[in-house]
């Protein structure tokens, strides 16, 4: 069993916290995780990548072409992971475009979302930003993405609920309330979508 | 043990609390990417142990910190990223000549792929150079092990080992077995051996001999170390460090059969057990991350001991020589050799593709003002500097729109690069060093005083942020030094100190400078002004934003044209809008519009003055 969930999205959205919840809820549920992250210089609002291999896998990094599951949390940076994707790929993203800091056209967020759709085998988007805005705090929307990623794919037939709730108390350990609402409310608008 | 657990951690925590585990009694570094986390958690456990740890001005005093300690006996660490060993070569070389009373691990952290360094260089063969022994782990678990066991190593040869890590095994979180800390082993006193301890060349003479002796213990050593071998086919594959890891997962992808050596010391390689293992293989590959250290050493190795079989490794091209490596790098790599098919096809056809995202200043950065302002003053006073940038944050001022960052070369590089060019020019070119404050105490001091000492005319920028900010936030001497002082001190008569947020003193201030320096004099100013990043932290309540008035805003652009803030964004119809997410309260766009359209949500001086105190 393997499952690879490759993250995406701009320095500052949390990807980091993110994976170290679905880590440590892999952990407390028994499974072999591995994470690699980016720090430094590409934090400064760059494109940031991190990724999540849960089972038996051995290479640090997912290879280009075997990300089971995509979790862009921006819109331009899910096109910059599709390299990743393959036809069997589930894509979860936040349809949130960040503009770059780039002097030229920026690719419509419609026709993003259609090079998606032609590349996987299902794309969901979510309007994660603004349930967070509405939280209080767009500091939540990698919970908000983390409740659709269980909401949506077979990471749930690993880990229980109970344990990412239980991983995001241990990992975040601050605004815990309301980082598990966020990741409640990910999780529910995401299901009744379905 | 009892009070073990399992923890899920980074590989960099999971290397100090292994340190701690063991006894390190003395710990020190110099932050830098991928290696800061390993210092940043001793001084979060320090307490409890007892241990003492350093954030140093450099590499070298750093190490030279943690050689002290371990001459007098103490259990030492230095940690540092693969650049700044070169800082810390000196002492190094030393080190290997007089060994050291307990253990001396010296850690360095390469980042292969350059993620957040000017170079790859690959420190292994710092181990050759030396005769240092170097020892690789390929996880964050097997880190923590091996720290222990060099450690030991170190203390019964009374030598000092290099632990080289990588971004792949520094930034990975996995999970760790994690113990109690041990009682730190500090030295009783320092007993004077001057014979060992003072390199004059009639001692450095004897212990050259002895050094080369002690390398042939270590080589013997090494073949007991507890070396992974996978007894598995005809074909060997020798690996060391991470690229273990993508050699197994390589070989199930491939379905081939292999037998795998992973090495503990990729420096000195275990020659016996390679010749032993090579006699049984009718071809070798060699796969590691960085340079062909391990390979050259072993076909040494299969030559000098009569073991005929080809060697095939990054010296032939098979695995890339540039950048990291990745798992279909890998699996390419084997499957020519073995003569099979990988199988992968990757699609990279994308009808729409991603413009690039480089990083940027963050919204309230204080060098982006600095830099702003930089450019106006150059501009008004007409002269057309070389910008002699340098290593941190304001590195991302070689982007548009400020294009400030001509020259970047290595840390502290600003000034003696920026006075090369002077006199390279015949002191025709206009030169603005740009440096940034522990980058200045790490290695501009010198180059200052070398300004002031070769009267060299030029201006010097220190932009002052009060921290160590591109590698996390670490504090920097600046709070506790003061620069303009430093430089007063030096000998610099035309010191400033200026705040980035008052946009027209800081103009003026810079002007002012400029002509000092046209008149053929050298001038420093000191721009001052705390992280944006640390400033906020635990502060965010206080900020005071600011918004635009869209009926005042006439679009000139100059905001988020000149300053390129992240929290402005220019509307369709050419007018500013602010992101209140992200707006950090900084007022400098409030400053640089011509029509007043941009407010404050309150009175912003509370704020302001606030994050000024620090």
């Amino acid at each position: 069993m393997k499952l690879n969930i490759y993250l995406t999205g701009v320095g500052g959205q949390g990807l980091i916290t993110f994976a170290s919840v679905i880590g440590q809820a892999a952990v407390d549920s028994g499974l072999r995780v591995t994470v690699a992250e980016t720090h430094g210089l590409s934090q400064r609002g760059g494109a940031v990548d991190v990724h999540v291999r849960v089972g038996e896998a051995h290479s640090p990094l997912i290879p280009m072409g075997g990300a089971d599951v995509v979790v862009a949390f921006e819109l331009i940076e899910a096109l910059r992971a599709l390299p990743y994707t393959n036809p069997g790929t589930v894509l979860i993203a936040n349809r949130r475009l960040i503009p770059p800091a780039f002097r030229g056209r920026l690719p419509k967020p419609e026709d993003v979302e259609a090079e998606i759709k032609g590349r996987v085998a299902w794309a969901h988007f979510i309007n994660a930003y603004d349930y967070a805005v509405k939280l209080g705090n767009p500091i939540f929307e990698n919970m908000v993405m983390l409740g659709a990623l269980f909401a949506l794919t077979r990471v749930r037939e690993l880990i229980s609920m109970d344990a990412v709730e239980g991983a995001i108390v241990k990992v975040i350990g601050k605004a815990v309330q309301e980082n598990l609402k966020a990741f409640r409310l990910g999780y529910s608008v995401t299901s009744a979508r379905l | 043990m009892a009070n073990c657990t399992v923890r899920f951690m980074l590989g960099n925590h999971a290397v100090a609390h292994a340190a701690l585990e063991a006894g390190v009694a003395v710990a020190a570094g110099y932050p830098g990417t991928p290696s800061s986390e390993i210092i940043e958690y001793i001084f979060e456990h320090a307490g409890e142990t007892g241990t003492y740890v350093e954030w140093s001005s450099n590499e070298k005093v750093a190490f030279e910190v943690a050689y002290g300690a371990a001459l007098a006996g103490a259990r030492a660490l230095v940690s540092m990223k693969h650049v700044g060993l070169n800082v810390a070569m000196d002492p190094l070389m030393s080190s290997a000549y007089t060994g050291v009373r307990n253990s001396l691990l010296i850690i360095t952290a390469d980042d292969p792929g350059m993620w957040s360094s000017q170079n790859e260089q690959d420190n292994r063969w710092v181990g050759l150079h030396s005769r240092i022994p170097v020892f690789e782990p390929y996880n964050p678990q097997n880190a923590a092990d091996l720290v222990k066991l060099s450690m030991d190593f170190s203390s019964r040869l009374n030598h000092p080992v290099i632990m080289r890590l990588v971004t792949r095994v520094s930034h990975v979180r996995e999970p760790v077995k994690v113990c109690g800390f041990g009682k730190p082993i500090f030295a009783s006193g320092y007993v004077k051996d001057p014979a060992h301890h003072a390199l004059v060349p009639a001692n450095a003479r004897l212990l050259k001999g002895e050094l080369v002796k002690r390398w042939e213990e270590v080589k013997a050593l090494v073949e007991d170390l507890p070396h992974e071998y996978v007894d598995d086919g005809s074909t060997l594959i020798i690996t060391s460090g991470v690229a273990y890891r993508y050699v197994k997962e390589a070989l199930e992808d491939l379905e081939v059969k292999a037998s795998i050596l992973n090495l503990v010391s990729p420096v000195p390689v275990p020659r016996k057990l390679i010749a032993n293992a090579a006699s049984k293989a009718d071809k070798v590959i060699v796969v590691e991350e960085g340079d062909p250290v391990v390979e050259f050493q072993v076909k040494e190795a299969l030559f000098d001991e009569g073991v005929r079989v080809p060697v095939y490794g990054k010296a032939e091209g098979l695995f890339t020589m540039v950048g990291e490596l990745t798992l279909i790098n890998v699996e390419e790599g084997i499957a020519k050799v073995l003569g099979v098919d990988t199988g992968r096809v990757v699609n990279h056809q994308q009808a729409v593709n991603a413009p690039p995202r480089p990083p940027v200043f963050c919204p309230g950065c204080p060098h982006a003002a600095s830099f702003y302002e930089l450019k106006i003053a150059t501009a008004m006073a007409r002269v057309k500097p070389v910008f002699s940038g340098d290593i941190g944050c304001y590195s991302l001022g070689i982007n548009p729109p400020f294009n400030e960052q001509d020259l970047l070369t290595n840390m502290g590089s600003s000034i003696g690069l920026g006075m090369g060019v002077l006199r390279g020019t015949g002191g025709r070119q206009f030169i603005v060093a740009v440096i940034g404050d522990s980058t200045f105490f790490h290695a501009g001091l010198p180059a200052l005083v070398d300004a002031v000492y070769n009267k060299a005319p030029m201006l010097i920028v220190v932009l002052d942020n009060r921290y160590t900010a591109m590698t996390g936030g670490q504090p920097s001497p600046t709070q506790v030094i003061d620069i303009g002082a430093v430089a007063r001190a030096i000998g610099v008569k035309h010191v400033y100190t200026v705040d980035p947020f008052n946009v027209n003193e800081a103009k003026e201030t810079l002007r002012d400078a400029i002509e000092k320096v046209k008149g053929g004099e050298l001038a420093v100013v000191v721009m001052r002004r705390a992280c944006a990043l640390e400033a906020v932290r635990g502060r965010g309540a206080l900020v005071v934003k600011y918004t635009v008035d869209a009926d005042a805003c006439r679009a000139c652009g100059i905001c988020y044209n000149l300053l390129a803030c992240p929290a402005i964004t220019r509307l369709n119809n050419g007018k500013a809008a602010i992101d209140q997410a992200a707006c950090v309260g900084c007022s400098v766009c409030a400053q640089v519009c011509p029509y007043g359209a941009i407010k404050p949500l309150g009175e912003p001086s509370g704020w302001l003055s606030k994050w000024g105190e620090l």
